[in-house]
């Protein structure tokens, strides 16, 4: 197992307790292709949180590859995150200021990798996405899908273990979600990448293999859906 | 630390992302130090301006002449005429090896000074050669008078600086040529620039200077001598001198000992002391204008930054999501702070200089307004060290800005 998680507890404390994760017990393997969906309160955010440790959890234990990920420090878990896990968000999180390459080039920035390096590797990641003629624009001239490519371009360039993408389909349009389902897919089976996908719409679950359903904080059932019919895109869906 | 040129790019970056309020910021860093160092530079010009009216004389000096006595004393009735004479001068060199120095001088006023045509109104001193350890003479032409003038009674002259520039007016070396003084014609000898306002005899620049054994004879002083200035050695405290020479002419001149009005002493000690004193006040304020406006500008800066770490809450999240550390965001955010003070603080820096410089040209580089090295190179410092301070409260504010702060604010 790559992934697991035993009897996850997570409780907010704002002024009023509030028991977001009543024990969750999950278990995925290397070169899955997952989606975890729930309503909004299901707890989905809050389980994307501590999958991509950028949150402490409260009870249970947490492992990525046999590594123990529980009570970290500030700087383990970004170091953790910074080898481990790419991020691919709903409303893309590309910094502004920065173009394309240098959005892309950030991780390995962090990193301490040389300068030329890591332009040629930010480089090489744009042009697999096609996007190598936008390498030196900013994202605010750049179309939803663009921005979504290159989000998953800087997510991928630390070769992480696990994608994890939140919504990544939330702020596009349903012929850009279509392509960008795809990149995914087709990551997930030419370069056995990991990836979980949280979302609320059955259109973008039905893209992966396995669905996880969370209700109430707690795991419901998990659908196999190899044959890809669960619910197509564009047809009764959730939200769109 | 990765300390590869995109750290600097990222800062640069974020600072002209928003070049108006870094400007603006700047300012307030940029206008601290700009007031710190002019003021600095303008005090210490004022006080080159106002120590001028005292160069070159020596701080330890007492100057003595006599007066009528204001006592009746043995027989003598009060209101009675003495003078200092020769015989007080050797009195005091021989009573007092404490003193380096003990030169009288007389003097002659209203005056006029002729040569070819060109004439001005002057004061003629009789002075001794050792009149130049009390007062320093500036000399632009020739030479100060020397023993063997006034051994040999030549007729021999030092001009000041205006009666040369107004019996002159063509320039050059005046030296050796005759001018007319009264109705004694005089060799120039030297030409003295000093421009001391304490001079005894009034200005130093509108005096002609003469040996005094040849004053005396023209006068017909005999013995008399209108004053003595005499120059503790190091060390020699005036003030613990002055009432024992006084003590000492009373009793060669039968006047009272407790008798203040006889003779005049003037200690230039304390006068000193209080031109001094009025400097360190000066200069106290000074630095506390200048450091509270330069405070202001940092608190300023720490201020702004704080507002944009909150504007940029997203961006530190992303970071801190792909990977920084909380120290990245701090060095970051540090490192922003020292930049903007720096750029504003070094601009301060050269602009105060440049300001100077023209204060300097205005005064026709007489006096001098100009801040030292050491001065700027501490400015320096102490902007190095404002712009850290200025940065660690934002940058503890935006370390602790936590990863899903930025899913949060979508």
């Amino acid at each position: 197992m790559l992934i697991e998680l035993k009897g996850i507890h997570k409780t907010y404390d704002n002024g009023q307790p509030l028991h977001v994760l009543k024990g969750i017990d999950l278990g995925i393997d290397k070169g899955e292709f997952v989606s975890i969906m729930g309503a909004s309160g299901s707890g989905k955010s809050t389980l994307l949180n501590i999958l991509g440790i950028l949150d402490n959890y409260d009870e249970g234990e947490y492992h990525i590859d046999g590594k123990l990920i529980k009570n970290l420090s500030e700087k383990e878990a970004a170091h953790y995150r910074n080898q481990m896990i790419g991020f691919v968000f709903q409303s893309f999180n590309l910094i502004n200021f920065k173009t394309a390459i240098e959005n892309v080039e950030l991780p390995l920035f962090y990193q301490g990798v040389n300068r030329k390096e890591r332009h040629d590797l930010a480089m090489h990641y744009l042009e697999r996405f096609g996007l190598a003629d936008w390498a030196l624009h900013y994202p605010n001239e750049m179309s939803g899908g663009q921005k979504q490519r290159v989000a998953i371009a800087r997510a991928l360039i630390t070769q992480p273990r696990i994608l994890l993408a939140d919504e990544p389909t939330g702020a596009l349009d349903s012929k850009t979600s279509v392509e960008v389902m795809d990149l995914l897919t087709q990551l997930n089976r030419e370069e056995k990448v990991t990836i979980i996908v949280v979302t609320h719409e059955s259109g973008v679950a039905n893209c992966t293999d396995k669905i996880i359903h969370i209700k109430d904080g707690i795991i419901g059932e998990t659908t196999l859906n190899t044959e890809h019919h669960a619910s197509v895109f564009g047809s009764n869906t959730i939200m769109k | 630390m990765k300390f590869d040129l995109d750290s600097y790019k990222e800062i640069s970056d974020s600072l002209m992302r928003n070049k108006r309020r870094s400007f603006l910021t700047g300012f307030g860093i940029f206008w601290g130090l700009f007031m710190l160092l002019f003021l600095i530079g303008g005090g210490n010009g004022l006080k080159e301006l106002l120590s001028k009216n005292f160069s070159g004389f020596a701080t330890n000096t007492i100057i003595m002449g006599s007066s009528e006595t204001g006592k009746p004393y043995k027989g003598f009735k009060e209101g009675r005429y003495w003078n200092l004479e020769y015989t007080d001068v050797e009195r005091l060199k021989h009573l007092f090896p404490e003193l380096a120095i003990v030169t009288p001088q007389i003097a002659q006023w209203g005056v006029v000074a002729v040569n070819e045509g060109f004439s001005v109104n002057c004061h003629v001193s009789g002075l001794n050669a050792d009149y130049q350890y009390v007062e320093i003479p500036a000399i632009k032409y020739g030479r100060y008078l020397n023993q063997v003038d006034l051994q040999q009674k030549r007729k021999v002259c030092v001009i000041g600086k205006k009666i040369y520039q107004a019996l002159f007016p063509q320039g050059g070396d005046p030296c050796g040529q005759y001018i007319c003084v009264g109705s004694v014609y005089y060799q120039v000898i030297g030409v003295n620039y000093g421009t001391s306002n304490i001079n005894i005899n009034g200005n130093s620049e509108e005096d002609i200077t003469v040996p005094i054994t040849v004053l005396k004879d023209i006068l017909n002083y005999g013995d008399v001598v209108g004053m003595i200035c005499v120059v503790g050695k190091n060390g020699v405290k005036m003030s613990e001198m002055a009432p024992r020479i006084r003590q000492a002419i009373y009793r060669a001149h039968t006047i009272a000992p407790d008798d203040e009005e006889a003779m005049f002493l003037l200690n230039m000690e304390p006068i000193f002391k209080i031109v001094d004193n009025l400097f360190k006040g000066v200069n106290f304020l000074i630095w506390l204008v200048g450091i509270g406006t330069l405070l202001a500008g940092a608190i300023g800066v720490s201020n702004i930054m704080m507002v944009v770490v909150k504007e940029r809450t997203i961006e530190i999240g992303i970071r801190r999501a792909i990977g920084a550390t909380p120290f990245d965001i701090l060095f970051q955010i540090v490192m922003e702070g020292i930049v903007l003070t720096l750029v504003a603080g070094l601009s301060a820096i050269v602009f105060s200089v440049f300001m100077l410089n023209g204060l300097e040209v205005i005064a026709h580089h007489e006096t001098a307004f100009q801040i030292n090295f050491g001065t700027a190179m501490a400015a320096f410092f102490l902007l190095t060290l404002l712009g850290i301070l200025a940065g660690i409260a934002p940058a503890y504010r935006a370390m602790h800005i936590k990863p899903v702060d930025a899913m949060r604010d979508e």
